[in-house]
């Protein structure tokens, strides 16, 4: 059985984060460099899933510079077998679907019966790779699992929907899935897992072979979101003030909705 | 300016979301058409077309034949833009959309700008504005981000639509939310009781609010130490971290050790009868007022929301 | 000359990091308050990690990474709880590292892979009530006997006694040598007959750290437990200790980066007439100083680390950690709770823990005076 793991290095998220010149992304010097929080998961399920079959390759891949080695030694200390780093420098301007274009270039033909991937990342957000990864290779996908069971070639998962209730859906593989955080316990890499993972295989292939899809977006602009004023202060009569603050509660958040 | 907007239909419920997107598309002055796999007595409300697919036959959950569904429609209305809630479900079809039409989709959107959409990055901690390059736009709307509009007495003209598009993820049911052992850190609405609250039986009033906020409740360092609320609830530098969507702390001053443990959260009400608590400083909105009087009220109101 | 960590080092501090905040850090606290060593996670959890055995071959049951990484990983438990810090390096430097450099291969087997692997638990017992520092001092005997040898006497303060199951003793084998010679090492285990377990101390710092006597009662040790040559046993301590030195440095290290994070983050949420203290300057040179001496430190540790590592002689260089990084724990807390002022008195916040915490550093495995003396020593001799 063939396995991908599709994962993406982001910067810790509390880090001071540093407009880049031109303001099209966050500057990238003095960051602390992490795996995807849900990419994590993804990366486990994929081991789990090996544990369980017995024989089973599963490759992680990741896509941008040369730093991003690191992260990927990681996901290799935690138990996959291969790396194939797709080196881009210019990787955080691309659109999710030119990311996935790239993904499918690479995995098309390579006979994945199942792929895994985080159902975001951190820093960009926009849910889409994995659902396009997998509408570009034909297979079908489920987004924001929580649990994951495999049995001859199908799969029984948990979709996390609102309020914390679930949704149960069964595929037969070839899959693609998106991970939600809570889907399993991350292992750590243990110390002698990650001397070893020196050893492990970790490709490169350049971002020219693979890149075959044209963008639909652009980032025309980045910025920080305004920052809070003082705080409003309310006054008076107790049915008055509940009122008040409901109203305020349905502007400003979105916990009555 | 031409306007899909998909309306979600779940276990027995037209959901509410869609009076969101009927508020963005009245902010953006469009004509609209609604898409909707759900039931003929469950409507949304608003005036227009709605194409409506049998939810009994196309399921809850059905990716593959809501897709199809959606590209019949598509075809028909000719949108400029598609517009989803940034929800399970939306997040789901959306991409599925986008790619069959060859259109990019822009993901939870929170505002639009010089004819671009803002959305967040970095956990919220910056803002992206994005330009869409296709012909027609897949959005997805963050929750919360535009106002929802309720025009109680319209009715849509109802269009039935169909497909026999083969599904390939099978949808099994649901599985009710768990019950049990309390997570702070994953709550996303939280009410925090301080040495305010007096006496341990007003604890009740603090966990009546949040729970009809469908949030957890928590607590300050003094009230755990006296025994009235459980450890696992604390807030604060020897208790819990957490960065909920709203904290309501009652009756707390705000010491730095309480600070610490929820400086994160996204929206903080404070409730104090003492105007120049420290929490002042970090909350958004400061009600002055008893909380044993206060947080009852509110909470009777917000039940019958 | 190159300053960077491998990806091998990084991911290992990440991985050691990740897993102090999240499992050692939430029972630091209590465990001091309740002086309780908790074996399943301060020990066991370590040892699922790899990290008990973390320089030695794999064939000894290690994970054959370099000194650096044990330096790292010693930190980062530290940073969070010193008292996890030092059952690590008492365990893995100064009871399996004697093994690993004097042993034979029949002990390395049977004694140092169960060690490596986390298996069992290691202690050390040179210190006397009239031999703490003098080595030479050392009363307990060993009298040969048949094909083994018979111990008497006491050791004390010996970290990790009773609950570990793997002892290196030294005990006097020749009463008529002087000084240092006639002293001999020996590998004792818990449950020997004549070996037990006198008073537990009540300590002022790395309370979660077990502190206890060893009572040797004619307890007869088999002469294949003899570590090294007979006479050896100085030789064997001074080696020991200078491997020891790392470990300690790397603990004092982590207190005082432990208490300076806690430091800068109260500084910049505690607010002083509208402005929070971190906006003083007067805050800020206190900052400065405790930061740049933790990096002044820490390259002392690293580039002893490394010595260590490429068999480059190193005791000079792991005194002059050691000495460095223990008097700069030492500052560093007491300034940390001084920029805490009255909070960092409380025990609600860490860093009066980590300022009684920081002190026995400069006492144990060679007190700042002695490191002293090594340095001094090499630069006259």
């Amino acid at each position: 059985m063939k396995i991908l793991v599709c994962m993406k290095q982001v910067p810790d998220m509390e880090s001071k984060f540093k407009l880049s010149p031109g303001a099209l992304w966050y500057d990238t010097a003095d960051l602390a460099w992490r795996m995807n929080e849900y990419d994590e998961y993804a990366v486990e399920q994929a081991v789990r899933l090996k544990e369980q079959v017995g024989t089973a390759d599963i490759t992680i891949l990741s896509i941008g510079p040369d730093r991003i080695k690191e992260t990927m030694k990681k996901a290799l200390a935690m138990g996959c077998d291969r790396g194939v780093q797709v080196a881009d420098d210019v990787a955080w301007a691309k659109d999710p679907l030119a990311i996935a274009g790239i993904i499918a270039e690479y995995a098309r033909s390579k006979d994945f019966s199942c792929i895994f991937t985080g159902m975001q990342s951190q820093d960009r957000g926009s849910g889409q790779v994995g659902v396009l990864l997998a509408e570009m290779l034909g297979f079908p996908s489920v987004t924001t699992i929580v649990d994951f069971t495999h049995e001859n070639g199908e799969y029984l998962v948990k979709r996390e929907l609102e309020g914390g209730v679930k949704a149960i859906v069964k595929v037969k593989g070839p899959a693609v899935f998106t991970c939600q955080l809570g889907l399993n316990s991350p292992r750590y890499p243990t110390l002698p897992n990650i001397m070893k993972a020196k050893k492990k295989e970790l490709l490169t292939i350049p971002v020219e072979q693979l890149q075959k899809t044209a963008p639909q977006q652009e980032t025309t602009r980045i910025f920080f979101p305004e920052k809070k004023g003082g705080g409003l202060i309310l006054e008076g009569d107790i049915p008055a003030l509940a009122d008040q603050l409901i109203k305020i509660l349905k502007e400003k958040t979105s916990v009555l909705a | 300016m031409k306007m899909l907007l998909v309306a979600e239909y779940r276990d027995g419920k037209l959901l509410a979301n869609i009076n969101e997107l009927l508020g963005f598309a009245a902010e953006m002055s469009a004509d609209i058409a609604v898409f909707l796999v759900g039931t003929n007595d469950l409507l949304p409300k608003f005036q227009g077309q709605l194409y409506l697919a049998d939810v009994g036959k196309h399921l809850e959950y059905n990716p593959d034949s809501h897709k199809a569904l959606l590209l019949q429609v598509v075809e028909k209305e000719l949108p400029d833009f598609i517009v989803f809630s940034h929800s399970s479900y939306g997040w789901d079809l959306a991409p599925r959309l986008a790619f069959a039409l060859g259109v990019s989709q822009i993901s939870e959107v929170v505002a639009v700008a010089e004819g671009c959409f803002v959305i967040p990055a970095c956990n919220a901690k910056l803002r992206r504005q994005v330009k869409s390059l296709s012909l027609r736009t897949v959005l997805t709307l963050q929750v919360g981000a535009f106002s929802a509009i309720d025009n109680p007495d319209t009715l849509p003209t109802v269009l039935p639509i169909d497909t026999d598009e083969v599904p390939h993820a099978h949808f099994q049911g649901y599985e009710a939310a768990a019950q049990g052992g309390v997570d702070l850190t994953k709550a996303g609405i939280i009410v925090s009781a301080g040495r305010g609250i007096g006496k341990p039986e007003n604890v009740a009033i603090i966990s009546a609010l949040a729970k009809a906020l469908g949030g957890e409740y928590g607590a300050s360092r003094p009230v755990v130490d006296a025994q009235w609320v459980e450890h696992n609830r604390q807030v604060g530098t020897t208790g819990q971290s957490v960065a909920p969507k709203l904290y309501v702390a009652c009756g707390i001053s705000g010491a730095i050790q309480h600070l610490a443990g929820m400086k994160k959260s996204e929206f903080v009400v404070a409730v104090n009868t003492d105007r120049d608590a420290p929490i002042s400083e970090i909350a958004d909105v400061l009600v002055v007022a008893d909380l044993k009087q206060f947080i009852p009220a509110l909470t009777e109101k917000i039940r019958s929301l | 000359m190159n300053f960077e960590l491998t990806e091998e080092q990084n991911l290992i501090r990440d991985m050691v990091r990740e897993f102090a905040e999240t499992e050692v850090a939430p029972t630091a606290k209590i465990r001091d308050e309740e002086e309780r060593f908790d074996r399943a996670l301060m020990f066991d959890r370590l040892a699922e990690l790899g990290l008990t055995g973390i320089v030695f071959p794999e064939e000894y049951g290690g994970a054959g990474a370099d000194y650096i990484s044990y330096a790292i990983a010693v930190e980062e438990l530290s940073r969070v709880c010193a008292s996890t810090g030092v059952t690590l390096s008492a365990h893995l430097s100064l009871c399996a590292n004697p093994i690993y450099l004097f042993g034979n291969e029949e002990q390395k087997q049977q004694f140092l892979a169960p060690l490596a692997r986390g298996e069992k638990l290691g202690a050390f017992g040179l210190t006397e009530p009239s031999a703490g520092t003098d080595a030479g001092g050392t009363r307990t005997t060993a009298v040969k006997d048949g094909k083994g040898y018979i111990l008497n006497g006491t050791k004390i303060f010996i970290t990790n006694a009773g609950d570990a199951e793997t002892y290196v003793v030294f005990a006097r084998t020749d009463k008529q040598a002087q000084k240092h010679h006639g002293i001999s090492a020996f590998i004792v285990e818990k449950n020997t007959q004549g070996f037990s377990f006198g008073k537990k101390e009540q300590k002022m710092g790395i309370r979660s750290s077990p502190t206890m006597e060893l009572v040797f009662d004619n307890c007869r040790i088999p002469a294949s437990q003899l570590l090294g040559e007979e006479g050896q046993g100085f030789k064997v301590a001074m080696k020991t200790l200078d491997g020891g030195r790392i470990g300690i440095a790397s603990q004092a290290l982590g207190i005082a980066q432990g208490a300076l994070e806690a430091a800068v983050n109260y500084a910049k949420e505690r607010k002083q007439f509208d402005t929070p203290i971190a906006k003083f300057q007067g805050i800020q040179f206190q900052l400065a100083d405790m930061a740049t001496q933790i990096e002044a430190s820490r390259l002392l540790v690293y580039s002893a680390a490394y010595k260590a590592s490429h068999g480059i002689s190193y005791s000079q260089a792991s005194a002059m950690a050691k000495l460095m990084a223990s008097e700069t724990a030492m500052r560093v807390t007491t300034q940390a709770v001084q920029v805490l002022g009255g909070y960092g008195y409380t025990r609600e916040f860490p860093v009066e823990r980590m300022m009684r915490d920081a002190k026995i550093t400069e006492i144990y495995e060679g007190t700042s005076e002695v490191q002293r003396m090594v340095i001094g020593s090499a630069l006259t001799k």
